[in-house]
């Protein structure tokens, strides 16, 4: 066989048999063996000297070549400033926007629980008739926890907000209040694991684990906090350990700062706590507060763990008939997570992937378009000898630089736009944060796609060069007329593509933003345009009980309704729309009143208010009377309830002066409100009782200011007016405006993504149109010219190009309807309010992109209008 | 014998491609032995500067080269002319010619005058 690989090992055994064979000629002509191989080395002129020019000239060629097609290529690209520019910024674009997009995406949808072997993890949910799911109750989860076999380990966590004391300053912290197996059952630092299991368990003094960002941001990432106690609303806690860095709880978007054992924070309070009544809570099988996640054991089969599940969750129905009649247990494993996700994943992950289409079709236009132009110089060099796959490597070095710039510029694209996180991320006074980070395996597929699209077109006048025909190519024609026209045809599809693609996105886009209107105008059962401010007052950790409270609370009332700028005040136990909104429940009996599956009482949610409550925020009264001076603590129980409340107990008749039991006293309904939401803006109206502030004596509660105007002044005033009573008393201020902003925050997220990625798509399949039409318009320059110095209008002229763009826009359009149609059905269960057929959106989004697509073709057409026939004609 | 001249620049390529053309695969020593037969001697070759030229040659498609066994039962490395080679040899060969041709014509005495 023949060798091609010329190694050093060869090449020394080459010389050696050369230097043998020199020698043995000496030796034969009569030379001493000595002398003979002395000779043969110094005619050879050393055999190292030699060795080294071997090695040389054999790494030459390539390194020469390539030098000079990367010279050639820098310089071609600088040459085309428009081109270079175009393709670099559509790469840029396409792979920087699409990977910022998809990796907010991810982490908000994908990402998998923050544990050892996630896949074997399981949600444990608790379903109810309605067909609702739940959380658990403590005793429920032990219950849980005891009886699976298929289940290794059962977590429960559940969230909460506490006051850390650094100093003199108190700051809202986060912490999930856990059990004592979490780290262990999630695995991620099984020294940490252990010691939180075996501490939390011993029942010594209350022990918390803090997380590594709130170490780092609170404790300046003191290295001796561990075993240091700090203060948590005015409790004691001795650190335990720190989370391992990347760890920030199971709640996806919302970091946890501290975890503190469900024991410690049941058993070890302090007296005031009787007050919470939380010793009862966590021994409540009806306090549904706790989310369980389950790990099941290696091998385990999820049918026949799900068949053990139904069997416990039978066996605690029929023992707790009260609250858990006609519930069950479900558990979503990972993949069943992630197929829930599905939809809007796979809407997104079409949605990038059109883009990249797009971006990839329009590079695909631009490179064909230039290599067009470049036909004549191509056939320069090959009539001047160059052979073929030399010109070929030249094309292809320029495209690889081409698609490095491209991927360089969107690399930096991608990571200045995720530095913009913190816009994107719902508003929070904590440190809040998606764990961003750009994933290496988006970029790299983005990035292999694009330069993928970039190399195969920057090929293509490549292969054609070996079909090529010199001669009318130097001569600066058209590639034979059937090929031309073929070569035309694939720019045109791809243009038609990238506008079809368009409309699809635009689209979409269009559907994602009505739904969000939507849900902007729904009616939230208060008034939204008002300025209201919230404060937070938790005057029990200040040392007060609850009667000195509801004095502290009537001062502070009394004396910032008088304020100036403060049209209304109010007190309240629980804030709208806020996390901590509508979890209390409160356990109703109604006399005269069948309760389903003929349960005693039933379990409603529930706020106290006082008289001023529905006037502060815009709740409107439909009968009877609001709370008034005369219903206090010492008169007899009252409570105004929700006209959903009304209409299911007493449908068909009158609620207003009708009773229930609350526990074990008689409660008169004088006033019936409209329906407001509680936690969410997309929530079904539930029954809702509002009890008298007064008639529950607390230690807590939020004063509500409605102001008038500007929030900040007020805000300012309010605060000074509640230091003055007592500046001891912890306090936290929230506005509307920021809690709509956070209820809103995931309809935003994927308005922002979707409507980006629309905006972005319309924008790349407008410059690919305007590419093909301003192409057309060079090619035809002649001609046009020719027409014109015929006589023919300018007007007629700019009609010729203009229809050439809006007849491509069409057909993309036509195509992009229908494939819209299907997009719009697989949308459907993401969107409120929004028919997914609705025709308004088909035809405005239609519009749209014929109105981009005539604004594009609008350039090149005015410049064919205004072609100087002298010109054009004198260019040849 | 008087001097021995070296060989020009470029020159060797040539003798090398119309050596392997007549006498078929030769290695690298023989190959050197018959240019300096092939001159009568005049030519002496630095015997280390053949092989990177060689080497060039290869790679650039004109000859290739395999492992075989020598006259004296020696593994030695044989090269052998390839099509390309062959019509490289033409080319050159007629350039050369040319090339003589010209400088003939300057150099011959003037046959009149």
């Amino acid at each position: 066989m023949f060798h091609s690989p010329r190694n050093e090992g060869d090449f020394a055994a080459e010389l050696e048999s050369h230097v043998a064979m020199h020698t043995e000629d000496g030796i034969r002509a009569g030379l001493a063996p000595a002398e003979a191989r002395r000779q043969a080395l110094i005619r050879l002129g050393g055999v190292e000297q030699t060795r080294q020019a071997v090695r040389e000239r054999r790494g030459l060629p390539w390194l020469e070549s390539l030098l000079q097609d990367i010279r050639f290529g820098l310089r071609m690209l600088y040459k085309n400033p428009a081109y270079t520019t175009f393709a670099v910024l559509t790469l840029a674009l396409g792979i920087g926007a699409n990977s910022a997009v998809f990796t907010v995406a991810e982490a908000a949808l994908l990402r998998s629980w923050p544990a050892r072997e996630p896949e074997r993890l399981v949600k444990l949910i608790s379903t109810t008739p309605q067909g609702r799911s739940d959380n658990f109750s403590y005793p429920d989860y032990l219950d849980l926890s005891e009886q699976s076999k298929s289940l290794e380990g059962i977590l429960a966590y559940s969230r909460r907000g506490k006051l850390l004391r650094i100093g003199t300053e108190s700051q809202m912290v986060l912490d999930d209040v856990v059990s004592p197996n979490y780290f262990s059952v999630i695995g991620l630092d099984a020294e940490l694991g252990r010691r939180f299991l075996a501490e939390s368990r011993s029942g010594s003094a209350p022990g918390v684990v803090v997380s590594e960002s709130l170490w780092r941001r609170v404790f300046n990432a003191d290295p001796s906090l561990v075993g240091k106690q700090i203060t948590l609303t005015g409790h004691s806690y001795t650190v335990l350990g720190i989370a391992p860095p990347r760890f920030h709880g199971l709640q996806r978007g919302i970091p946890t700062d501290l975890w503190i054992p469900i024991t410690a924070e049941y058993h070890e309070r302090i007296p005031t706590t009787t007050e919470y009544h939380e010793g009862d809570e966590i021994a409540a099988r009806d306090f549904r507060d706790f989310e369980l996640l389950g790990r099941l054991r290696t091998g385990a089969i999820e049918a026949e763990a799900q068949a053990e599940l139904d069997t416990i969750g039978r066996r605690l129905a029929r023992a707790y008939p009260a609250v858990d009649t006609a519930r069950g247990i479900a558990f979503l494993s990972e993949s069943a997570r992630l197929r829930e996700a599905a939809v809007p994943t796979l809407l997104l992950m079409t949605a990038v992937g059109l883009v990249l289409l797009i971006c990839c079709g329009n590079v695909a236009g631009l490179v064909l378009a230039h290599s067009d132009a470049r036909q004549k110089e191509v056939a320069m060099r090959l009539a001047l000898g160059a052979k073929s796959l030399r010109v070929a490597r030249q094309l292809l070095t320029e495209s690889l630089l081409l698609a490095l710039l491209g991927a360089s510029l969107g690399l930096l694209l991608a990571a200045g736009l995720l530095r913009l996180q913190p816009a994107l991320l719902p508003p929070e006074q904590v440190a809040l944060g998606l764990d961003l980070h750009l994933d290496g395996s988006v970029i790299a597929f983005t990035a292999a796609i694009a330069v993928a699209a970039v190399l195969v077109f920057g090929l293509a006048p490549a292969i054609q060069i070996s079909r090529m025909n010199f001669a009318s190519a130097l001569k600066g024609e058209e590639l034979g007329a059937g090929r031309g026209l073929r070569r035309w045809t694939m720019r045109n599809a791809l243009v038609v593509g990238e506008i079809a693609l368009s409309m699809v996105l635009v689209t979409a886009s269009w559907f994602v933003m009505s739904s969000l209107l939507f849900s902007r105008a729904l009616p939230l059962g208060f008034d939204n345009r008002r300025h209201l401010i919230f404060f937070d007052l938790n005057p029990g950790i200040a040392g007060y009980d609850s009667k000195r409270s509801a004095i502290f609370f009537q001062h502070v009332e009394e004396k910032v309704a008088a304020l100036q700028g403060v049209r209304h005040a109010a007190l309240a136990q629980r804030v709208l729309l806020s996390d901590s909104g509508g979890g209390a429940r409160q356990r109703v009996a109604i006399p005269g009143v069948e309760l389903p599956q003929g349960q005693p009482s039933v379990s409603i949610m529930y706020n106290e208010v006082d008289g001023s409550y529905f006037q502060t925020v815009g709740t409107r009264l439909l009968k009877g009377r609001e709370f008034t001076a005369a219903d206090n603590s010492s008169s007899g129980r009252v409570a105004i309830v929700s006209r959903t409340m009304a209409e299911r107990f007493w449908p068909g008749e009158e609620a207003l002066g009708r009773q229930f039991l609350v526990e074990g006293q008689a409660c008169q309904i004088v006033g019936v409100v409209e329906d407001a939401k509680i936690n969410n803006v997309h929530e079904s109206p539930e029954p809702y009782i509002y009890f008298l502030f007064a008639q529950a004596p607390r230690q807590y509660g939020t004063l509500i200011v409605d102001a008038e105007g500007d929030t900040r002044p007020i805000v300012a005033r309010t605060l000074s007016e509640i230091q003055r009573e007592d500046r001891n008393v912890p306090l936290d201020v929230r506005t509307l405006d920021y809690l709509m902003q956070q209820a809103f925050w995931a309809d935003q997220i994927a308005a922002g993504s979707v409507g980006t990625l629309g905006l972005l798509g319309i924008f790349l399949g407008a410059v690919g149109l305007y590419g093909v039409i301003a192409y057309v318009v060079n090619r035809r320059s002649r001609e046009i010219g020719i027409r014109i110095a015929l006589g023919a209008e300018r007007r007629n002229i700019l009609r010729l190009v203009l229809g050439q763009g809006l007849t491509l826009a069409a057909i993309g359009t036509g195509i992009g309807l229908i494939a819209s149609l299907m997009v719009a059905r697989l949308m459907s269960s993401m969107l409120y309010g929004v028919t997914p057929t609705d025709p308004v959106a088909f035809a405005g989004s239609a519009a749209l992109v014929i109105l981009v697509a005539l604004a594009a073709s609008w350039i090149p057409a005015r410049r064919a209008a205004s072609i100087d026939p002298m010109q054009a004609l004198r260019t040849e | 014998m008087g001097e021995k001249s070296d060989v020009w620049q470029g020159t060797l390529a040539l003798m090398v491609l119309r050596t392997l053309e007549t006498l078929g695969p030769l290695h690298g020593y023989g190959l050197a032995r018959r240019i300096e037969q092939t001159s009568g001697d005049l030519l002496q070759l630095n015997y280390g500067t053949l092989y990177p030229s060689l080497l060039k040659l290869e790679q650039e498609g004109f000859i290739r080269s395999r492992w075989g066994v020598s006259e004296n039962n020696r593994r030695a490395k044989f090269y052998e002319l390839t099509k390309a080679g062959q019509r490289q040899l033409k080319k050159a060969a007629a350039e050369w010619e040319q090339t003589t041709g010209i400088l003939a014509r300057f150099l011959t005495p003037a046959q009149e005058g």
